[in-house]
């Protein structure tokens, strides 16, 4: 899926609930995983030097990353920018899924893209992501192996996976006593106090969540009956949302009762003393993973692979827990955490959410255009 | 009133017969913009209603493709999109309209009235577009929402028992919006228009005891048509097509033909279709703005 | 002569013969509730720019310049807001040119395929930005042209152009050929008479159409999106940040920096102007 805002002064909570599905999962990584590789001697944490003859502040270059905005600030590069510190790195822009995508179809030059789940399958059909030898990723043994499955595709990784949070729904506490399904969407009594995000895709999630659907296999049928149904639910809505600075007025104005909403508009809420609560449906949260992947045909492969081993790295991951409150897929640093305040907060002590968390599947190509189609024509027809 | 170079005084019909003097001129103002409008416009335009033909975004976009109907008839097939045409179209009248007749009394007031402020106050019209729309409608939401201004205002005084919902995300907020938003630029071109008429026409209907209103009538306003026509096209075009407003304050009655087109790129890269619903609108509005001109007769008012 | 001194008068905006008594205090009054409304949105993120909260909703909760401190070592905001001002002072002068010579070329002269130079210099209008923006970027690439700030301005130009052309024939169709035909009979060459003639007259509209290119490139952000290459334009900054719900009132802070130094600039050039003899 797509990235979201961080929580606002949230401290820990997905990291606690990485580390919480650390365990749960059963990862294979000990949480006392030593960061190995080739011994040239830098400090523990850092990437290694795959094997070359140049030491890694030697090593020059241009690197160019398609990004999401806010991921140029180098603290969310730190470790390759330390290590590397004579590469240039420049960042080029993506504001949605849809459109990194079709800007990496339509002849972009970037070296390394950042998607997240429900998107990589197109890269892969269509040739524009290359194989990634996880051999010469240093802090490959630190990502969780549920993880590693995430950017693998016939058997073969092509991505690397970085940060992660939940989608579940989030509600006010003042309007509404407890949400125990995605189905309180649907709440003829909440008509115009509702706000869903603008995504079919997402639409179609909640859908399968609801009724018990396999996702990656809709059929016509139940295809019908999500369109019915969205489009029932269309007028419920004050608004739809497009991005968490949408939503999150409307939730602290007491507007919107109830939303689909990841868990940077929870905490951002809870932060400003809103009556808020995050729902544990009983159908199970959902979870979005981001990826870093390599362009097919770059010629800096090697200096690309070097950056997203570096963004693995452990400076890179606390940046990415400490400032944007992210989690991060380095489960060092999930275990590394200690900072208690929301655990609470998040109920992340509970295993059974993690037990039951939905991650998000790739869509094949048609399934992208059926759904996102239909979505479009709910729109439209209202 | 004659306009336009295709009057021209009596005894000058022999000049046409030698070469025209000016043709440098026209050669030196012809190439730059010919180039500029095929190479940049109509190139990406022939791409885009290429694209119309594609059946999927799979491989290559450059690459040759098997043209085909599927986007045409998954539109016409749906209804729902040209249900949406339909009515943005309308929207945008609605809007163009009453932004023109809103704009007129202000492009009025800077040439007559302003004296020689007129330039500043003009340019105040304009600089509040340079703070971010976003941000702007974003400040306006705030002022229309159940928490904002204008309800707190009202139930203080007593006049609502509960906050009005109506003022935000439907189909009427995303109209005041847009006219609001168009008004300043809807003056520029009968601002321009006014700014040129003669005064020795509005001295000699004086001196004819024309009052102020017919001096307007029948001088003002005829002389100011140009500006008017350009005002409204200027206006009703590209708001056929708009989506950044709807997306913001239409909520889901809201929103239009462009926020669809706009969806299919930038949500669903679904190049494809968007590109099909793309031409289908630059043929509707093409065939609609020159309905137009041909009942407005375009002949009187830009001396074609 | 009294053509000339008509002219003249005609030509610096304001100063046009007054058609009588057509109710000043209300065209006034008009003027002023437009810009009421237009500015009254700027002065609420006024107010939220000084607001210790990083939602943009009532109730306010304090005084705060934390969002201005914090605003001024954003570089990358920064870097964005000039990247704006560049690509727009740019992308409007040529929007300007170019629309100056549709509209002269459209008004002026008599030659085939003048219907359709007009429509196409006003096409851009139909089209929408998302449109032409995945197109163009689709031409660039297979070109190998760098995408950069530089194929920004160059689309904005094109996107620009409808206005400026629109907005000086609109000007130029409504003044007469008397004044250039007297001028060649005289013995002046046409690029003579364009620049002494036809352009003073022009010369508001032309202004006009240039503030307004400028300002439709400032806030565009289609184009941007797909065409900025490594560089961000202010509104796709503005853009991606819009995820970060935190950062929402240094934007808003750096929008209101923005207008108040360009009012302050305006206001001073107005100050100037007036003591001016």
């Amino acid at each position: 899926m797509r990235p979201k805002g961080f929580p606002g002064h949230v401290r820990g909570s997905v990291v606690l609930a990485i580390a919480g599905l650390v365990s749960a999962c059963g990862g294979a990584s000990p949480s006392t995983a030593p960061t190995t590789g080739p011994t040239v001697g830098p400090p523990a944490g850092t990437p290694s030097a795959a094997p070359t003859e140049v030491p890694p502040d030697q090593v020059t270059g241009s690197l160019v990353v398609l990004d999401w905005s806010g991921y140029e600030v180098e603290d969310f590069w730190r470790d390759f920018k330390d290590t590397y510190a004579n590469v240039d790195v420049a960042f080029e822009f993506g504001i949605s899924d849809a459109d990194i995508y079709g800007k990496m179809k339509g002849g972009s030059q970037a070296d390394v893209f950042h998607p997240y789940t429900g998107w990589l399958q197109f890269y892969v059909d269509e040739g524009l992501v290359e194989e990634i030898d996880t051999s010469k990723l240093a802090n490959w043994d630190a990502v969780p192996d549920s993880f590693k499955a995430l950017g693998q595709f016939n058997g073969k990784q092509y991505f690397v996976p970085w940060d992660w949070g939940f989608t579940s729904i989030l509600y006010r506490t003042d309007h509404i006593a407890s949400v125990d399904s995605w189905a309180v969407l649907f709440d003829e009594q909440y008509r115009g106090h509702l706000s869903m995000w603008d995504d079919g895709p997402g639409a179609v999630t909640v859908s399968s969540y609801i009724h018990g659907y396999d996702e990656t296999a809709i059929t016509d049928e139940q295809l019908a009956a999500i369109k019915a149904e969205w489009t029932a639910q269309a007028p419920l809505n004050l608004t739809y949302w497009a991005s968490e600075a949408d939503l999150i007025p409307l939730v602290e104005a007491g507007d919107v009762w109830a939303a689909y909403a990841w868990q940077g508009a929870y905490a951002t809420a809870l932060a400003d003393g809103a009556p808020v609560a995050y729902a544990n449906p009983t159908e199970g949260r959902n979870s979005w993973v981001g990826v870093y992947g390599i362009r097919a045909g770059t010629p800096n492969s090697d200096l690309a692979l070097r950056f997203l081993d570096a963004k693995l790295g452990e400076a890179t991951g606390n940046s990415l827990v400490n400032l944007y409150y992210y989690g991060s897929s380095n489960a060092d640093v999930m275990a590394a955490i200690t900072d208690e305040t929301l655990k609470q907060a998040f109920s992340i002590d509970d295993p059974s959410i993690l037990e039951t968390t939905n991650f998000t599947p790739n869509l094949t190509a048609d399934q992208r255009d059926a759904w996102t189609a239909m979505w479009e024509e709910i729109k439209a027809s209202q | 009133m004659t306009t336009g170079i295709a009057s021209k005084p009596p005894g000058e019909a022999t000049r046409g017969r030698r070469l025209d003097p000016r043709r440098g001129t026209f050669w030196a103002l012809s190439i730059p913009s010919w180039l500029v409008v095929s190479l940049l416009l109509v190139g990406p335009l022939a791409l885009m209603v290429a694209f119309s033909f594609r059946p999927d975004m799979r491989g290559a976009l450059l690459a040759p493709f098997e043209p085909s109907l599927r986007q045409f008839e998954q539109i016409a097939e749906s209804g729902a999109y040209l249900r949406l045409l339909g009515t943005s179209a309308l929207m945008a009248l609605a809007v163009a309209t009453i932004a023109t007749l809103a704009a007129y009394p202000v492009a009025y007031f800077l040439v007559f009235r302003a004296g020689r402020r007129a330039a500043l106050y003009l340019v105040l019209l304009l600089v509040p577009f340079w703070t971010s729309y976003v941000l702007r409608v974003a400040a306006w939401k705030v002022m229309l929402g159940s928490d904002g201004v204008i309800n707190t205002a009202l139930l203080g005084l007593g006049v609502i028992g509960e906050p009005l919902d109506a003022l935000l995300y439907n189909r009427t907020a995303v109209i005041v919006t847009l006219v609001y938003v168009w008004i300043p630029f809807a003056s520029l071109p009968i601002l321009a228009a006014l700014g040129r008429i003669d005064i020795r026409l509005h001295e000699a209907a004086a001196d004819l005891y024309a009052s102020p209103f017919e001096q307007f009538r029948r001088v003002t306003l005829p002389l100011s048509l140009p500006g008017i026509a350009a005002a409204f096209l200027m206006v009703f075009i590209p708001t056929v097509g708009e989506y950044v407003t709807p997306l913001l304050v239409g909520g889901t009655g809201g929103s239009m033909y462009g926020n669809t087109i706009y969806s299919f790129f930038s949500r669903a890269a679904n190049w494809p279709l968007g590109s099909a619903l793309s031409t289908v609108m630059l043929l509707v509005t093409v065939g609609l703005v020159l309905v137009g001109l041909r009942i407005v007769r375009p002949r009187r008012l830009l001396g074609t | 002569m009294a053509i000339g001194a008509a002219a003249r008068r005609g030509r610096t905006p304001g100063t046009a013969a007054r058609p009588r008594r057509l109710g000043l205090p209300v065209l006034r009054g008009i003027y002023w509730l437009v810009i009421g409304l237009l500015y009254l949105p700027i002065a609420v993120l006024l107010v939220f720019s000084l607001n210790a909260n990083t939602v943009l909703a009532f109730p306010l909760r304090g005084f705060t310049l934390e969002w201005y401190e914090r605003l001024l070592s954003t570089p990358a905001l920064l870097n964005a807001v000039r990247n704006s001002l560049v690509v727009a002072g740019v992308s409007s002068v040529a929007a300007t040119a170019l629309g100056t010579g549709v509209a002269i070329l459209v008004s002026r002269f008599q030659f085939r395929g003048r219907s359709a130079l007009a429509g196409l210099a006003i096409l851009p209008l139909l089209v929408p930005y998302v449109v032409l923006a995945a197109a163009l970027f689709v031409v660039f690439n297979a070109l190998g042209v760098t995408l950069s700030l530089g194929t920004v301005a160059v689309a904005h130009a094109v996107v620009a152009l409808p206005y400026t052309t629109l907005i000086i024939l609109a000007r130029l169709v409504a003044a007469e050929p008397q004044l250039e035909e007297a001028a060649m009979d005289l013995g002046a060459s046409y690029p003579t008479t364009l620049r002494l003639v036809v352009l003073p007259l022009a010369a508001p509209a032309i202004a006009a159409a240039w503030i307004t290119a400028f300002t439709v490139s400032f806030d565009e952000v289609a184009l941007a999106v797909f065409l900025a290459g490594r560089d961000q334009t202010f509104p796709v900054y503005l853009l991606g940040q819009l995820r970060f719900a935190q950062t929402t009132p240094v934007l808003v802070a750096a929008a209101v920096l923005l207008m108040g130094g360009t009012l302050t600039l305006i206001l001073l050039a107005d100050r100037i102007r007036r003591r001016r003899p």
